[in-house]
């Protein structure tokens, strides 16, 4: 084998979004690129002048999947510079709606896109047509996922409702309590559903890296917390701009994070999650854990998918411990008065951790914006897993050989294509 | 009566992805009361959506390769889910598209009877508005998207 070349577009004639280059000869890989188009770019400049209060609606349009995610950490953000105090009603029910975008992505992910690469599929479809109670039940989950978005952020798409001192309009109890049913059936469905994960036929890649994500002393850190990794890093979230460093590439316009002090990459996403905040997780994801032989410490990226199923179950339990005590919050949102200076926030999106930095005037206007998203912060990671990956499946033909490359990609759960989300229509008449 | 929901797909801030939203922004008022408008933004929660009705009406912008158009409008029929052009693969769970959710929605049952209405996009970044061909098709668009309605509505489905 001489010089041989892949190229793996990651969205078919959407120019600019992204794609995996591949050059190899012999065994040695000559070129390795993946380019993945971020949309955050844009909406950096386009946040600034901006007053406080539009920044989350504008901040949940960046992603059609997290957009809770984008919300809460500018929202709190803010809170935390202008010194808002919000009731622990708010507090909760922001978790709970959080906890619906956790639902919703990771089933999608588990189910839609890595069970079928682990069940050597073409793809979710296929999968349907071979398992279609499974996948009916998983289906089912993401929808209870969107449904309490929906039924929390006031809306089907992009929650409108939280803003910068709470809710505009907090939902009454008989507008949630369909939801501990549902939920309950969801819980019921979880050891069966890590007995199926745990029966994939999963590939290994043993490696060291650094794990990094937040924990918080009382909770399964998502909404609130500080920074830690597992070489021991504790950090505050002020300070991930010193720790980390994003490192402009020269081969895309993407920035590549690494640590700043070893120049090394690293890994967000809940398999840190994992590793840095077992303890803190509930019965059943723990038991889902078990099934799956995960363990810690875990640093096989493609533990990721087991890692996603146990906070899958650890996200149904939490939701059905807030929605048993909820209480709307009283009174729905608290006056804002804004100050000039910077706000830093991060939460834990589905894909890892979302960090937030804006720095406003005393009115509120947002002079600077800064997010750093999750797959931003893998890139690195994810070129370094496929470096290593690579060379072992090099004698296997360019099909199946790309279709291994977009596995260790999309196991990461990448969030790639945000910004479009087209209709490929291939018209073909015979 | 048949039940009917409109459904937009798009981006608001992605040049021509916007299309499927204001679209079905605009025809909201114009389809008879019961047919229910849903701005779904992703693809991936239209697979929630396709149960509990007789009749959809998706509605989209479109990357084709010169389908076939009515004054601009591309129209679609997708009987039991064999519409289900350029199915493929994607590294992202926000690139699971309209037909993989079409085609999986087939695979587990029954479809209700979908008509895919779009017009042909033409630019799309992230901030810009829609291009100049895409707003001039839009009016006719959405007078297809309101006939489409109505006539589910009151019609036997096919």
């Amino acid at each position: 084998m001489t010089h041989r070349s892949v190229e793996v577009p990651v969205i078919a004639r959407v120019e600019g979004e992204g794609a995996l280059h591949l050059k190899v000869d012999g065994n040695e890989i000559i070129d390795l690129r993946l380019e993945i188009y971020e949309p955050p770019r844009y909406f950096e400049s386009f946040l600034r002048g901006r007053h406080f209060s539009e920044v989350p609606d504008i901040t949940a349009r960046i992603c059609g999947i997290c957009p809770v995610a984008y919300q809460m950490s500018s929202i709190h953000g803010f809170e935390e510079l202008f010194g808002v105090e919000v009731p622990e009603g708010t507090r909760e029910l922001r978790r709970l709606l959080y906890l619906g975008e956790w639902i919703e992505s990771h089933t999608l992910h588990i189910f839609l896109l890595a069970a079928p690469d682990f069940l050597g599929m073409h793809d979710a479809i296929e999968m349907a047509a071979a398992e279609p109670v499974l996948v009916k039940k998983a289906l089912a989950i993401k929808r209870l996922g969107n449904d309490m978005m929906a039924a929390i952020g006031g809306r089907e798409i992009h929650p409108v409702s939280p803003r910068v001192g709470g809710f505009s309009k907090a939902p009454r109890m008989r507008d949630l309590e369909g939801f501990v049913g549902r939920l309950e059936d969801a819980l019921a469905e979880l050891p069966g559903i890590a007995d199926f994960a745990a029966g994939l036929q999963v590939p290994e890649l043993p490696r060291e890296t650094e794990m990094v994500g937040m924990t918080h002393p009382d909770e399964y850190a998502i909404v609130e917390g500080g920074m830690a990794s597992t070489s021991g890093r504790v950090f505050p979230v002020a300070e991930f701009e010193t720790i980390t460093y994003e490192e402009h590439v020269e081969h895309s316009n993407a920035l590549h994070s690494v640590m700043t002090d070893t120049g090394a990459p690293y890994f967000v996403g809940p398999l840190a999650r994992y590793n840095l905040n077992e303890a803190q997780l509930t019965p059943v994801a723990r038991d889902c854990a078990r099934r799956l032989g995960l363990s810690v410490p875990q640093m096989d990226p493609f533990f990721s998918m087991a890692a996603r199923v146990a906070e899958l179950a650890y996200s149904i339990e939490d939701a059905l411990r807030l929605l048993r005590a909820y209480e709307p919050p009283d009174p729905p949102f608290v006056e804002v008065t804004p100050r000039a200076g910077r706000a830093t926030w991060a939460t834990e999106a589905p894909r890892g951790t979302l960090y937030h930095r804006y720095d406003v005037d005393d009115e509120g206007i947002v002079l600077e914006a800064k997010i750093v998203p999750p797959t931003a912060q893998n890139l690195r990671r994810m070129e370094e897993d496929l470096r290593q990956f690579v060379p072992s499946v090099l004698d296997r033909p360019d099909e199946e050989l790309t279709r291994l490359c977009e596995m260790v990609v999309r196991n990461y759960d990448p969030c790639i294509s945000c910004a479009t989300h087209f209709l490929r229509l291939d018209i073909q008449r015979g | 009566m048949n039940r009917v929901r409109v459904i937009g797909c798009g981006n608001p801030d992605a040049g021509d992805d916007a299309l499927g939203l204001l679209a079905v922004r605009s025809a909201r008022d114009r389809v008879p009361e019961a047919v229910e408008v849903i701005e779904a933004g992703t693809s991936a929660r239209v697979i929630d959506l396709l149960s509990d009705v007789d009749a959809v009406v998706l509605v989209d912008a479109v990357r084709s390769a010169g389908a076939a158009t009515d004054g601009g409008v591309i129209r679609l029929v997708a009987v039991g889910g064999e519409v289900l052009l350029g199915v493929r693969t994607s590294l992202s769970s926000h690139g699971l598209g309209l037909a993989e959710m079409l085609g999986l929605a087939a695979a587990l049952g029954p479809l209700p009877h979908v008509v895919f209405l779009g017009l042909e996009a033409d630019h799309v970044a992230m901030g810009s508005g829609l291009s100049a061909p895409v707003a001039a098709g839009l009016p006719a668009l959405v007078d297809a998207v309101v006939a489409e309605a109505r006539a589910l509505a009151e019609k036997p489905v096919p």
